[in-house]
């Protein structure tokens, strides 16, 4: 992928699709998106000003080595075992600025800003989520897959919880 | 009820409480949890007259670290200065009162006011007032201190720093009481003390304090609310899920296991459970050096399941995985909740990777069970609007096995709860919550009194 303006289209189309799944709830094309040794990973802010750099010494919101993680959380949402998700918010992803630099070896190393406007259905109040995005995208079985995503969440102090699909 | 003043008291608050233990009957009306007024005076008769966790002594380790946080409406500061004494002060300028420290840590030598530059060092001493020469100020300006204000009382136990804006509160040491058995049970883990892991989770949920309050003691809503929780473990244990990163507590197991709970004087109280899987605890690799150190009966206790309130404000968890928990009360239906992973200083990389793990498998506000409980408190909240319906149901769930005073554990502990509880985990009692609810009545009653004779 020589071309700036390919590669940018070809990861603005992998996160658009990865944003639908989520907001469709088509839970098996979303892990499907993932490499099975991936990296998913949402740090916690240590301060107002810095985020947690070393998920194995400090905290994170959710961080997976390996799509088992995200399995399990897609297991519980389906489960209808967990008040949480039940019922399910509705959810909006919005993916912007797509910035894209290729690593070689066909990967990619995307950075994008994303908005997520969440609507409760149990208590029919609106929330947004908004953060940054950088993912590593790497050839997979049917084109570029989700090697590596971290998600930075600007709004930490949160409303009552937040699963993968606010975030 | 009367005031000793014979005056009578701005509200009789007793009637928010059905207590006839020899009748055994334990209600709690559901104006603890809506009424928009008792919340009111909740903030100045309970959380501004009681002592309130504000942090711990290795969030402020070096000259000039800060802290912030609230006891009730108050902004509160916590600083140490340049000799390693900690003050706590009020977070706030003399002069119009602006908020000195927006960020809920940091270090600086000198606190400056963004207003009108009022500034302050780090033992709150006012060392400039701008242009002060220049004021035309009458001399009783200058007689008056301008430093900031100190917490009337700040005092601390193993680490913990609690701070209390009533000046008659008795001493920190002796509120905790018995209780410190507990307490000692998750400070005394670390032979060098106890810090917190990096990164902050922080939540609200729109419901009542005290829904939080109880929750940290109720092993009844385990079943019905984790059992999402529950099966994914089961799940990873049976190979069902190939997610092999974190083992988290198998919560089946402990089930069939004994169980009780205690009640402490000041509304404190805790609950415990025999440990299944001992083994699965971070603690668990360094408990031989813990054993030598604390002795075989704590060392076995800091492996077991302990879940401990410390009224209102701070629950000592260590039943998954070990967190402080601090409540802030925002609204009637609104509540700030801070999850901390509390973990050794200088524990090994190992045994500190699998705590965060575990920590995150099930606490904060992206957990697999942790949100479970939050939305559950929304429904709580939402279900029971005041107006028709005046009582709670089920507080008196486990009332005929609850004891007054000592049971034979708590002997072998050398402790003298108020109530002592000990049997099948299935008993799943609610007699522990009585200790809180009775705390509020005495606290609500003292308040108003006091400032009904001011």
């Amino acid at each position: 992928m020589r071309d700036d303006a390919e590669a940018v289209q070809a990861a603005s189309a992998l996160l658009a699709e990865e944003a639908a799944a989520v907001d469709e709830r088509r839970w098996d094309d979303w892990l499907a998106l993932y490499l099975p040794d991936c990296e998913y990973w949402t740090p916690c802010w240590k301060d107002d000003d810095e985020l947690c750099a070393d998920p194995r010494s400090e905290l994170s919101h959710v961080y997976y080595r390996g799509r088992a993680g995200l399995e399990d959380r897609v297991w519980r949402i389906r489960s209808g075992k967990s008040p949480a998700s039940r019922p399910m918010p509705r959810t909006l992803h919005t993916i912007a600025n797509v910035r894209v630099r290729a690593l070689g070896d066909g990967r990619l190393e995307v950075a994008s800003n994303w908005t997520n406007h969440v609507f409760s259905l149990r208590t029919r109040d609106t929330e947004v989520f908004f953060g940054r995005y950088e993912h590593t995208l790497a050839p997979g079985d049917g084109g570029l897959r989700i090697a590596r995503k971290k998600i930075v969440l600007l709004n930490d102090l949160i409303p009552t919880y937040i699963d993968v699909y606010q975030l | 009820m009367r005031a000793e003043s014979g005056i009578e008291p701005v509200h009789d608050f007793s009637r928010y409480l059905d207590d006839r233990p020899q009748d055994g009957v334990f209600r709690v009306h559901r104006a603890l949890y809506t009424d928009p007024e008792l919340f009111e005076l909740e903030l100045r008769y309970v959380w501004e007259r009681t002592w309130v966790f504000l942090g711990l002594a290795t969030q402020v380790r070096d000259p000039h670290d800060y802290l912030t946080g609230w006891i009730g409406r108050q902004p509160v500061l916590v600083m140490r200065d340049a000799g390693g004494r900690i003050g706590a002060f009020l977070n706030s300028c003399r002069h119009r009162g602006a908020r000195l420290c927006a960020s809920e840590s940091g270090n600086r030598k000198y606190l400056v006011c963004p207003y009108h530059g009022w500034a302050y060092d780090s033992w709150g001493r006012n060392v400039a007032l701008k242009d002060h020469q220049h004021g035309c100020y009458a001399p009783a300006f200058d007689a008056e201190d301008h430093d900031l204000v100190p917490l009337p009382r700040f005092e601390s136990y193993k680490g913990l720093l609690f701070g209390c804006l009533d000046a008659e509160v008795e001493p920190l040491e002796s509120h905790l009481g018995e209780a410190r058995f507990f307490v000692d049970l998750v400070m005394d883990q670390g032979a060098n003390g106890m810090e917190f892991v990096p990164g902050r989770m922080k939540y609200m949920y729109r419901g009542n304090w005290k829904l939080q309050a109880e929750n940290n003691l109720d092993n009844y809503h385990l079943t019905s609310t984790h059992p999402s929780f529950m099966e994914v473990v089961k799940r990873r244990r049976e190979g069902e899920s190939a997610n092999e990163q974190v083992r988290s507590p198998d919560f089946a197991q402990r089930l069939s296991r004994e169980s009780g709970m205690f009640t402490f004087r000041n509304g404190i109280a805790a609950i415990w459970v025999r440990n299944p899987a001992p083994q699965d605890r971070p603690l668990h690799r360094g408990i031989e050096a813990v054993r030598r150190r604390v002795g075989e009966l704590r060392a076995e206790w800091m492996l077991n399941l302990r879940n401990l309130h410390v009224y209102p404000s701070v629950q000592l968890a260590d039943s998954t995985s070990l967190i402080i928990r601090t409540i802030r009360p925002l609204a009637v239906d609104r509540t700030e909740i801070g999850i901390h992973c509390l973990a050794p200083v200088g524990e090994d990389a190992e045994s500190r990777e699998m705590r965060i793990r575990q920590h995150e498998d099930f606490f904060g506000a992206s957990g697999l069970a942790n949100p479970d409980d939050s939305v559950t408190y929304e429904d709580c909240q939402i279900g029971s609007p005041p107006g028709v319906l005046d009582w709670h149901q089920g507080y008196d769930r486990g009332m005929t096995a609850t004891l007054a005073g000592a049971n034979d554990l708590a002997r072998e502990f050398g402790i003298s709860p108020v109530t002592s509880l000990r049997g099948p985990f299935k008993i799943q009692n609610e007699t522990v919550f009585h200790a809180g609810h009775r705390e509020w009545l005495r606290l609500m009653s003292e308040g108003a009194s006091r400032e009904r004779r001011r």
